[in-house]
């Protein structure tokens, strides 16, 4: 095989021993210890194929796709997935860059690994629940962030049951998990505009019932993260009918009060910005007017002591100064 | 890894030593640092970074009555910086070498984010040309070894695809037992993107003002041609100069001049006696007798001027580097602590004090106090 030199097996003998390695690391036999050394050497071996090394070049496209189809044939990344865990430390990051490498392959405008992946979805919903395993969580969470990438993955994942568990994954006690998760919530509530809003109309009680948690958990980073994300997605204006929907709940609007009184500047600040939308709706229905007439004066005087050290920043300062304006001419609605 | 640091160094066959060796391992292994602030107990505060807003504190885990460090990050106190935490703290996570720190475990505690490492007893390397003794430099025998250690750790980042970007004498701990570990990951960044082991890398590092005199004049450059791992060996460079002289090169120049310096291939030197030349008058140009009669060998001389090289290509690699002539005349009988007495590891020096802790206590306190007393009508 002049293509690749004499000691270079062929896509097909790696993807076959290194299956038969995981194989036999899964069963757990008395060779389990030559297993994982099968199984490191022969993920690096694809993963040098892949990304090449220092001292030679990637694989041509020819061998790259044999490759692709032999892990496609031999459902390998499933099971590479499945067996993370048993998998040692390096390897389980090979693992990853196998997988996000082979996933961003392209014919054309085709992306045929993504097409395969929405044949097997197990792989999605394996990797997702990394997330409970505290020695794979933050390699599952690099390869599902690369699936987020792709709408036709992205949807997958949102439209599954498993996607709440990431309510549960973004609060769990050890933080790089925790923040790695939250990382790939977001991208699959924000990557794709048209599918994330169709996806919270669609499902608005359930995620924003869900979300509601995320905003009064005891966990400072958590509550910051979730509220500047909802900040984020109210304000996205393919989110409208969303966020018409969010600014018409009196309960929303109490907390967002109670938040920009908070003891983290941090969280105030994130709050003022969910705030505002309320005030500047033109239409507010009625019980969302009538508490914040009922807080008029207070509001003014608590919104002109807030944050009056941020002076270098203009728009948050027209923002403020406009808000004030509005709530000083509020004026009960004609029929109350 | 901590395993090694808990071996008492008496002579036993080499059959128990191994034994004991992977015993210990395993009994280290298996102490778990919870994600809960209630199982530890701060002693005293090791150091502050980033204006404060980080602090380094001695712990004792109470389960496992091991000492360790808690590095806590005020999350509230930091703002466009937060997300650095996040990426330093998994990407650590994600590194396992002898001679780049590990974190145990890393939780929230209030605003506040802790991450649990074992204690690196001596400090910094910057900690170390602090003290008095050392403020000219380290002696030689004591960089090389760190130099080894920093090498080991560098060329495993290297190999997994990630470039360090902040190498200095203040991201290098030193340990009890005298490893030395890299640490300050927040600026590293990954040499695969898109899916591709890139050959050029064109993003200026965050937040880095503390560090360009550090840096290789590729990266500070910022041109068209970009830089790769490389950069890290000119980092290397540098701080072998700040290692032997106590400072870093470009130190106190304006950064616009430093910029010049490196970009026309001014490469610092190590300052000993082949390097200071006196004037007419056989003054030192303002250098100390202690350096002006020192000799550092040709060897240092010759890595170091390796590593400044202005052309990246024309540098080594850090696994190159480690198998240097220099770095492979054995260097057995050498112990770091040793070399590095009066300064003693801090396990010996730190009483309980309780003073700082309180202080800080307090300022914990007042940044907790309520401000605003309104209460909203519902």
């Amino acid at each position: 095989m002049p293509l690749f030199g004499k000691s270079q097996k062929s896509p097909a003998d790696v993807v076959k021993a290194l299956k038969e390695a995981v194989n036999s690391l899964e069963k757990g036999d008395k060779k389990a210890e030559k297993a994982q050394e099968d199984v490191s050497k022969n993920l690096v071996l694809i993963k040098n194929m892949l990304y090449g090394t220092s001292d030679a070049e990637p694989q041509t496209d020819i061998i790259v796709a044999q490759l692709a189809q032999e892990l496609y044939n031999s459902n390998l990344l499933l099971l590479l997935i499945q067996n993370l865990n048993r998998i040692d430390f390096e390897g389980k990051k090979d693992v990853a860059q196998v997988f996000n490498n082979i996933l961003r392959r392209q014919i054309g405008t085709r992306s045929p690994t993504v097409e395969y992946i929405c044949t097997k979805p197990e792989i999605l919903f394996t990797l997702m629940t990394g997330y409970e395993h505290q020695e794979i969580a933050l390699n599952c969470g690099t390869m599902l962030r690369e699936c987020a990438r792709y709408e036709a993955l992205a949807k997958i994942m949102l439209y599954s049951d498993d996607f709440y568990n990431f309510f549960k994954y973004v609060e769990v006690s050890t933080f790089d998990i925790a923040s790695d998760a939250f990382s790939t919530f977001k991208e699959l509530l924000t990557r794709h505009k048209i599918l994330c809003a169709d996806f919270l109309e669609m499902n608005y009680d359930k995620v924003f019932n869900h979300y509601q948690r995320l905003l009064n958990s005891e966990n400072y980073v958590t509550r910051r993260q979730s509220l500047k994300l909802l900040g984020e997605l109210l304000l996205d204006r393919h989110n409208f009918t969303v966020m018409t929907r969010y600014i018409s709940n009196p309960d929303n609007l109490k907390l967002m009060m109670n938040m920009l009184k908070e003891r983290s500047r941090n969280i105030q600040f994130e709050a003022f910005h969910v705030f505002k939308v309320f005030v500047a709706n033109p239409n507010k229905p009625k019980p969302i007017l009538d508490i914040l007439l009922r807080n008029q004066d207070k509001l003014v005087e608590f919104l002109m002591k807030f944050h009056t050290d941020r002076a270098e920043d203009e728009q948050f300062n027209d923002e403020k100064a406009y808000l004030i304006r509005q709530i000083r001419e509020l004026r009960p609605s004609a029929d109350h | 890894m901590p395993t090694r640091e808990d071996i008492p160094s008496v002579e036993v066959p080499k059959e128990i030593r191994l034994f004991r060796t992977s015993l210990i391992a395993t009994v280290t292994m298996m102490v778990s640092y919870e994600t809960n602030i209630d199982h530890y107990s701060t002693i005293s505060i090791l150091s502050q970074c980033w204006d404060g807003f980080v602090n380094v504190l001695l712990a004792k885990h109470t389960p496992s009555a091991k000492l360790v460090a808690i590095k806590r990050y005020n999350m509230d106190k930091l703002k466009e910086d937060s997300y650095l935490v996040e990426h330093e703290i998994i990407l650590t996570r994600q590194l396992q070498h002898p001679n780049i720190i590990k974190y145990f475990s890393s939780f929230v505690n209030g605003p506040e984010v802790c991450v649990i490492s074992p204690l690196m007893a001596f400090g910094s390397c910057k900690d170390l040309l602090d003290t008095h003794h050392f403020s000219q430099g380290l002696p030689e025998n004591a960089i090389t070894l760190i130099l080894k250690d920093v090498l080991e750790g560098l060329d495993y980042i290297h190999r997994k695809g990630i470039i360090h970007r902040a190498i200095r004498a203040s991201h290098i701990l030193i340990s009890r037992k005298g490893n030395a570990c890299l640490s300050g990951l927040r600026y590293a960044c990954p040499i695969i993107e898109q899916g591709k082991w890139q050959k050029q890398i064109h993003t200026f590092p965050i937040n880095v003002s503390k560090n360009l005199n550090w840096l290789s004049p590729e990266v500070l450059e910022q041109n068209l041609l970009g830089y790769n791992e490389k950069s890290d060996i000119y980092s290397v460079g540098v701080v072998l100069c700040e290692l032997a002289n106590g400072s870093e090169p470009f130190a106190g120049m304006a950064t616009t001049l430093m910029l010049v310096e490196k970009v026309r291939g001014a490469a610092p030197q190590l300052l000993d006696c082949s390097t200071i030349s006196r004037n007419e008058n056989n003054e030192l140009n303002g250098f100390s007798h202690n350096q002006a009669n020192r000799r550092f060998s040709e060897g240092l001389h010759q890595l170091t001027a390796l590593c400044l090289q202005r052309e990246p290509l024309c540098r080594p690699t850090a696994a190159q580097l480690c198998n240097h002539s220099y770095l492979k005349v054995s260097r057995r009988g050498l112990y770091l602590p040793d070399l590095l007495k009066p300064v003693l590891p801090l396990s010996d020096r730190v009483a309980h004090n309780t003073d700082d802790l309180a202080n800080l206590d307090t300022i914990h306190k007042m940044s907790n106090l309520d401000l605003f007393t309104c209460e909203w009508d519902f």
